[in-house]
């Protein structure tokens, strides 16, 4: 695969609660420095509705504010930072960064908030697979020197079943109504994660989410999102080759379907995850074909 | 026997419910209905109700209703209650009754004046659990209640699951305190406070503890210690912080210890339920609350819990409000 030719992946216990040291670490471990030269800095995190860190489903800002810590001993303490996040079908940004923690995190971190669905946008228009989109590319995205995606670990609908690095990105797009893209979700993902390369992503596997939370104690780290993507997939016991956008996004040039494991096993974290059983997998099917049925309400199911 | 003609105000999630539920209550009927959104209306229309506005102010137009159910955000209670009192129709107000004191009198003061009967929704006294327990109360088997611990802990109006097709938005007067008038404990506290009241009299003090863990200007959570006139000391809990689920009463009295919860059934129960007697049991309560609303409207009769309940609850809020403990 053209681009990355070195698909490491990184997988670091956390010890004795310091994050700091378990982000500092995986990126060691994929030879990872940050340039001297980065002005701009755009981080992504997975905020996702109002539920906040302890439910494994949003980026912990602990681990966000952490991550600037970092980014700005090796660099700057000058560097401009923006923590961004979209708009969604049920989020409101300005609601999210208060009720999530990262308001407090901006104003002790000298940190920006964006709201992408309110920044200025340019058009591009876009082809993945067999599927053409206009997707809006905000600006503080396209402006930005440096691009770090910091995805959780999470089992969603079928027929995507992972977010992460990948997935995540697909929260950059600035349209709110996000479920209009469901039809063609795999590949709408695809095709904003090509509108809007990121540098590097490294996974808050702190607390995960599977079929409940579960303190994981995970850091993962690499510079191909597809890579990452698969090596997650894995702990959360999906079959990688299971997921189409993985496959799409690799034909796509976004990153490779394998990957160089550095540091600790990852079998560790595949026991530690908090995995669907046979009976998990039939009521959530159960579950979901009813709702989409519009049976949800009318069941008490909603 | 009268069929009460019934309109329903406010489609929302609340509403809906009431809709749903109206619908098959009997000796009455569902005349009307009235919201912003002309999706759920026509959802209503489909579900079999004739009449359909945007505008409230014309559903109380229509001379053949005998009753309003009103399901509005807090802030439109007063304004909303006060117009179906002067145009002689008797209320199903949700709660909490008003966003303050002051309000919640003016609408008892409306429905008094043209004569109209108000009753506040608390499904709670209509649930088969908590109705035992109050019979067990009141038969002696628990002795005297000297202690109450009392939990509603939910995700509060941030209900959206991650299993739901299309995402459930926030409705955004939730965030406004000035909409609102509090955060959990005037949404779940008034739940709780009336039921404990309806048990063991009014309220003789109360404090509050608030917490915030969502950094919002009103409290996601609140711990409340009360006394009532019987003697009683209660601990309530309420909080909108939890995926989880928990509405329970726990009674520590001086001959036995006793507990009354409401808990969600098991997805495939409920569906099973629902198939099988049209209404799961989880919302039984709502069903049977709107069915005493008819029968009183029906047979001439003031409902409890009435407007003066739902004064006093937020009277007790208000006190509770007031008299925040501050721990560090």
């Amino acid at each position: 695969m053209k681009g990355y030719p070195l698909s490491l992946v990184s997988f670091v216990q956390i010890k004795n609660s310091n994050l700091a040291e378990a982000i500092e670490t995986s990126l060691d471990l994929i030879n990872y420095d940050f340039s001297k030269d980065i002005k701009n800095i755009v981080i992504k995190p997975n905020l996702c509705y109002y539920w906040d860190y302890s439910t494994g489903q949003t980026t912990d800002p602990k681990f966000t504010a952490a991550l600037i810590n970092l980014i700005r001993t090796h660099t700057s303490p000058d560097l401009n930072i923006s923590i961004v996040e979209s708009d969604a079908s049920a989020m409101q940004c300005k609601y999210a960064f208060k009720m999530l923690g990262y308001e407090k995190l901006a104003e002790n971190h000298n940190v920006n908030l964006i709201n992408l669905s309110e920044d200025p946008y340019e058009t591009v228009n876009v082809t993945a697979g067999k599927c053409s989109f206009k997707i809006m590319v905000p600006k503080t995205i396209q402006e930005a020197d440096l691009k770090i995606n910091a995805p959780k670990i999470k089992y969603t609908m079928e027929p995507i079943k992972l977010t992460c690095a990948l997935k995540n990105i697909f929260g950059c797009n600035p349209y709110p109504k996000k479920y209009r893209y469901h039809s063609r979700l795999e590949e709408a993902i695809v095709a904003i994660n090509k509108a809007m390369k990121f540098d590097l992503h490294i996974i808050d596997g702190n607390i995960v989410s599977g079929i409940q939370p579960r303190k994981l104690g995970l850091i993962m780290a690499s510079q191909d999102p597809v890579a990452i993507d698969v090596a997650a997939a894995e702990i959360a016991g999906i079959n990688p080759k299971t997921i189409k956008y993985l496959k799409l996004a690799s034909k796509e040039d976004l990153g490779n379907t394998t990957y160089i494991p550095k540091g600790e096993s990852i079998s560790q974290f595949k026991k530690g995850y908090p995995r669907k059983t046979i009976k998990n997998k039939l009521m959530n099917k159960t579950y979901t074909l009813l709702i989409r049925a519009g049976l949800g309400k009318r069941l008490g199911l909603e | 026997m009268k069929t009460v003609k019934l309109g329903i105000i406010g489609l929302g999630y609340i509403g809906k419910v009431h809709l749903r539920h109206s619908l098959k209550i009997k000796n009455a009927c569902v005349s009307a209905t009235a919201d912003l959104s002309k999706k759920a209306l026509n959802k209503a229309k489909k579900a079999g109700v004739k009449k359909t506005f945007t505008n409230y102010e014309e559903l109380l137009k229509e001379p053949e209703i005998d009753a309003v159910i009103i399901g509005l955000p807090t802030h439109l209670h007063l304004q909303s209650a006060k117009q179906a009192a002067e145009a002689k129709k008797h209320i199903f107000l949700e709660k909490p009754i008003a966003r303050n004191i002051e309000e919640a009198k003016e609408i008892l003061c409306t429905a008094k004046k043209n004569s109209v009967r108000l009753m506040i929704g608390y499904p709670l006294r209509f649930n088969t659990t908590f109705r035992n327990l109050k019979k067990e109360l009141e038969n002696g088997t628990v002795g005297e209640a000297e202690i109450t611990h009392a939990a509603y802990i939910s995700t509060g109006p941030f209900m959206h699951r991650a299993e739901a097709h299309t995402p459930i938005p926030v409705p955004e007067w939730w965030f406004n305190k000035e909409l609102t008038g509090g955060g959990a404990l005037i949404d779940l506290g008034s739940h709780i406070i009336n039921l404990l009241r309806w048990y063991f009299g009014e309220i003789t003090d109360i404090k509050s503890l608030l917490g915030y863990r969502y950094n919002l200007n009103l409290e996601d959570s609140a711990t409340c210690l009360a006394k009532f006139e019987n003697g009683t000391r209660a601990v309530i809990n309420v909080g909108w912080f939890s995926q989880g689920y928990q509405l329970k009463v726990d009674v520590y009295g001086s001959v036995k210890n006793t507990t009354a919860q409401h808990a969600p059934s098991n997805p495939i129960l409920t569906v099973f339920q629902t198939l099988t007697r049209g209404i799961s049991e989880f919302y039984q309560p709502h069903y049977a609350e709107l069915q005493y609303f008819v029968n009183r409207v029906i047979n001439d009769q003031s409902p409890s819990p009435s407007g003066e309940d739902g004064l006093k609850d937020l009277e007790a809020i208000a006190k509770a409000y007031k008299n925040q403990i501050r721990l560090h």
